[in-house]
């Protein structure tokens, strides 16, 4: 059967009355969460895995896309109306969009955050289903030592987003990485610095480090920061609708960060921060005022807004194809299939056929829903953010803790959360960038064990990492990602990819 | 229930920093001595369990190192001035959370939590709080527990009012 | 407020007995895996069957297990209300991780189901069968790399059994461990490890498919509807059987223990317990009372010999 009768065929799935209703509710959830300051779509799938237990994995696939893309979506309203991001891929939104809310534009930023995460959703969710088939059919090809280069390569991308201290990004991913050596050894069985602790055999959670150092950590920080007067909210004056300029200005920007954001989502070293950098310097360049920028640029909204929709729906090629987890937000995506017993890689689309066609109709049909709810909505959005902040961070802690409660309800667990929490506020004290940690405990022990599989499997010799093309390129492109930001830098062109990095969480 | 908004002194940034350093350093002394210490056996792996846990240690070591120059060379962020009494009450309502979420269920130990976190954004008084507290979190409960089918600790609270 | 909370210690005190399960079983595993829904499926059918009024899952993951069996044997002692479920993995994880709480600490009441392990490879590769294996083996064991699962696991275990039967250092067993069963799919499939070995469930579909090739099963003797030879037939003496069990709290009375036993094989010969078996495909190997206690003693000694065998165990 060809893409398209698929497509038709998942369809049928996503539209059954049921699978709608879950769309609807995973949409309505993943904004509601996601809208909330420190909450990203990382910890917003993570918070509501637990509401999936209980359906069907179709069920449960669909009510994951429309949590996906809502806490996705939900991020940006914050940014733009609090200057708080809500996840580090909306940092850029709040550059601009935050200006423009000040001026009393608010309006306008929210409806071409929606309208181009929209865009974005749709044009990227059909690059999804038509190019994910032909990259299923590279994964077989990809052995360890494939795979070992392309977690070379996705080190050397993060190492891209340290921010303005090389120095403090390495020390984050280096104590990720050392988390991550924690536990059973999977090649010996043996364990490595679990000290004769049994909690400690299977590991950090990531879930667990994740939403301690964003949750527990940003609600700290927030809390000790004397200079932190009370946040005021500003109204969206004037009219909520975008003006015939608005549209003339927003279009391409939708365009161009939807073709910037799908192909660096999708780019398993990739991540939905470095497109939104991307499209931000873009839009700066081509800008037909760049002299409002900084003030309240309506393309700088517009641009990252699309780019961080559209590497939403790229992270699920390398997580469907080839069951690769390239962000954090992928990594719990993968836990929760795997609750089902699917294993996302390149036989899901065999295997699993109707469930994948299923979900990437699901994904329009939950991006369409998004847009629906959205923008008759955005006054109400703008409410739920007028909870006092005492209440606010109280509730943030009550779902934070609810997450690993309903996982794991031990005390050790707990105990994990409240040290992680207090390492979280730590890092920030000092400067130090949150995401290399989260993505050190990821990566690090996926590349070690690939590296050990590669010269277990060629009994030592070290050339089968550089034994086939594919290895050769990626390992090339990472060197690429080291070089390329060094010259840029000399160049004085990285300032505001530096800039944004060290904002960044 | 006094205000102890307790002003941490501003510390210099240098100092902190060769805290730093000195922590990055034993932790790469703890990651070399236990892997030293670890059983020899899986002698069949090519690259033994052994290899990564010593690169990252070397590399933390680096680090440290690395972090004293910095800290000499003041290459260290201002930081602002730091309220500890927030901080104090929010891990405190953290660490009751996790001692008492056996013994008294998930609604009152979360509600204590609810209701420390308040206090330590300056909301109060904690007769109100921390009832508020509890009703949420027992209609979290309630939602996750009874709806979903989460298992969620119940306590004497949860029991009473189902009962 | 010191009142309501008393009221409400109080409360929940008269309330407890009126809302203990009938049977309280425990996953020592996170949602979703096997164990967890051997539980939940012991659930269904006690409670279709009216054998209990109310059963109750829950679940406590780690380390194969032993985190929640040292939890079960410490807190359900002498309660003849709780259950937990278990397997042949289990016996593993408590040698490699030194667990302090054993099996002996528990009273096991019966084998449920199992599956047997499988030998694959990719239909292109020149191993034909069990002996075209076994020569290659002898001739050079790091040449055979096996993919499977976690090391100290049952299909470790078994490479490790094989190597040892025909005489081959079974330390010199070259064994890559994936961590999910489609990431050692892939592998094979994309020959990128010599065999392939796992429990049958997961190689079906690409069996089917002729994808995959099987040139042996663990089973004593050959299984309805699966055409491979048993590595018995293929000339290696092993037979190995991944399988649940459910065991009872330790202390409880004989009385107690016949009572739960009975329940168990009222459940294991209802209907809804034979319906979910064949929905899921797994193995109806029901074992009860002394001859469960026997083949447990055996497997937990051969266990224990091939994870010293493999340096696994000291």
């Amino acid at each position: 059967m060809d893409t398209f009768g698929l497509l038709a065929q998942g369809f049928l799935v996503a539209l059954e009355p049921m699978n709608l209703l879950y769309a609807l509710i995973g949409v309505t959830l993943g904004t509601a969460v996601g809208v909330l300051p420190g909450i990203g779509p990382a910890l917003t799938v993570a918070l509501l895995l637990p509401v999936t237990y209980k359906l069907d994995p179709a069920g449960s696939l669909i009510m994951f896309a429309g949590i996906y893309y809502g806490g996705m979506y939900g991020g940006s309203t914050t940014s733009i109306l609090l200057n708080t991001p809500g996840e580090s891929a909306s940092i850029v939104t709040a550059l601009e969009g935050n200006k423009m809310a000040r001026k009393g534009r608010g309006g306008p930023a929210l409806a071409t955050a929606a309208i181009g995460s929209f865009v974005a959703g749709l044009i990227a969710t059909f690059g999804l289903a038509l190019i994910a088939p032909f990259i299923v059919k590279f994964a077989l090809s990809f052995g360890p030592a494939e795979y070992f280069a392309l977690m070379v390569l996705a080190f050397m991308t993060v190492s891209a987003a340290f921010g303005e201290s090389s120095l403090r990004g390495l020390t984050a991913l280096f104590l990720g990485l050392a988390l991550g050596l924690i536990g059973i050894d999977l090649q010996t069985g043996q364990a490595r610095l679990a000290f004769g602790i049994p909690d400690l055999l299977d590991g950090i959670e990531v879930t667990t480090l994740a939403v301690a150092l964003f949750a527990i950590g940003e609600t700290l920080t927030v809390a000790a920061s004397r200079s932190s007067g009370d946040e005021r909210i500003e109204p969206v004056k004037g009219s909520v609708w975008m003006s015939r300029e608005d549209w003339s200005r927003s279009w391409k920007p939708w365009l161009r960060g939807t073709a910037i954001g799908f192909p660096i989502g999708a780019m398993p070293a990739g991540g939905a921060e470095i497109g939104t950098f991307l499209s931000y310097s873009v839009e700066k360049q081509l800008a037909r005022k760049p002299e409002e920028f900084g003030h309240g640029a309506i393309e700088g909204v517009a641009g990252p807004e699309a780019a961080n929709n559209a590497s939403a729906a790229g992270t699920l090629v390398p997580l469907l194809t080839l069951g690769l987890p390239t962000t954090a937000t992928a990594a719990i995506m993968l836990a929760g299939f795997q609750q089902f017993g699917l294993q996302p890689g390149p036989l899901l689309f065999a295997n699993n056929s109707s469930l994948v066609w299923g979900l990437i109709a699901s994904l329009l049909v939950a991006n369409f829903m998004l847009l629906v709810l959205n923008l008759p909505l955005i006054g109400l959005w703008v409410r739920l953010l007028s909870i006092p902040r005492h209440w606010l961070y109280a509730g943030i802690l009550v779902f934070a803790t609810l997450g690993t409660i309903g996982a794991n309800p031990s005390v050790f667990e707990l105990g994990m959360l409240l040290a992680f929490g207090i390492l979280g506020y730590l890092l920030r004290q000092f400067g130090y960038p949150i995401a290399p940690v989260v993505v050190g405990l990821i990566l690090g022990p996926l590349a070690e064990q690939q590296l050990r599989r590669a010269l277990a499997i060629s009994q030592g010799d070290l050339t089968v990492l550089v034994h086939s093309p594919i290895s050769i390129v990626l390992l090339t492109l990472a060197a690429a990602a080291v070089i390329v930001p060094l010259v840029m830098r000399a160049r004085g062109r990285g300032k505001v990819l530096s800039q944004l990095a060290a904002d960044e969480d | 229930m006094t205000e102890n908004n307790t002003s941490g002194t501003k510390r210099r940034p240098d100092r902190a920093a060769f805290v730093i350093a000195a922590v990055l350093a034993i932790i790469a002394g703890v990651i070399a001595w236990n892997t030293a210490n670890m059983g020899g056996a899986g002698s069949y792996s090519r690259l033994g369990p052994t290899a990564f846990p010593y690169a990252i240690a070397a590399a933390l070591f680096v680090l440290a190192v690395w972090t004293v120059f910095a800290a000499l060379r003041h290459d260290f962020p201002e930081r602002e001035p730091q309220q500890f009494g927030p901080v104090i009450w929010i891990v405190g309502g953290l660490a009751a959370q996790m001692l008492l979420l056996k013994f008294v269920g998930f609604s009152i130990a979360t509600g204590l939590l609810f209701a420390a976190t308040a206090r330590g954004f300056g909301r109060g008084p904690l007769w109100m709080t921390i009832p508020i507290g509890i009703v949420l979190s027992f209609v979290v409960w309630f939602i996750f527990s009874k709806g979903l089918q989460l298992s969620l600790p119940a306590g004497p609270l949860e029991r009473f009012i189902l009962g | 407020m010191k009142h309501f909370v008393l009221a409400s210690i109080l409360g929940g005190l008269l309330a407890l007995p009126a809302h203990a399960a009938d049977y309280k079983i425990m996953a020592p595993a996170a949602p979703g895996g096997g164990w967890d829904q051997t539980a939940r499926t012991m659930q269904t059918a006690l409670q279709d069957e009216k054998i209990s009024g109310s059963v109750q899952v829950n679940n406590v993951p780690g380390a194969g297990g032993t985190i929640g069996l040292a939890q079960f044997a410490n807190q359900a002692s002498g309660d003849p209300s709780q259950l937990i479920v278990g397997g042949y993995v289990m016996v593993g994880a408590i040698l490699t991780n030194a667990s302090p709480v054993t099996l002996d600490q528990v009273t096991p009441i019966a084998r449920l189901t199992g599956e047997f392990e499988a030998i694959v490879v990719p239909a292109k590769s020149d191993i034909k069968d069990m002996a075209g294996l076994v020569a290659k083996l002898k001739a050079d064991p790091g040449s055979v790399s096996w993919g499977g699962g976690s090391a100290g696991g049952t299909d470790h275990i078994t490479a490790g059994l094989i190597a040892k039967a025909v005489g081959v250092d079974p330390t010199k067993v070259n064994y890559i461990a994936f961590s999910g069963g489609g990431e050692a799919l892939a592998a094979i499939l994309g020959g990128q490890v010599t065999v392939g070995i796992s429990g049958y469930g997961e190689f079906e579909s690409q069996i089917k498919a002729g994808e995959l090739r099987i040139i042996g099963i663990s089973s004593d003797e050959k299984v309805a509807g699966i055409d491979a030879p048993t590595f018995k037939e293929g000339g290696v003496d092993v037979s190995i059987q991944n399988w649940r069990m459910v065991a009872a709290a330790p202390g409880i009375t004989d009385e107690q223990k016949a009572a739960i036993s009975a329940d168990v094989e009222k459940m294991v010969t209802s209907k809804s317990w034979k319906d979910a078996l064949a929905t899921k495909g797994w193995a109806d190997t029901y074992l009860a009372g002394d001859e469960f206690k026997a083949q447990l003693a055996k497997d937990i000694e051969s266990t224990s010999g091939i994870l010293k065998d493999i340096g696994l165990v000291k």
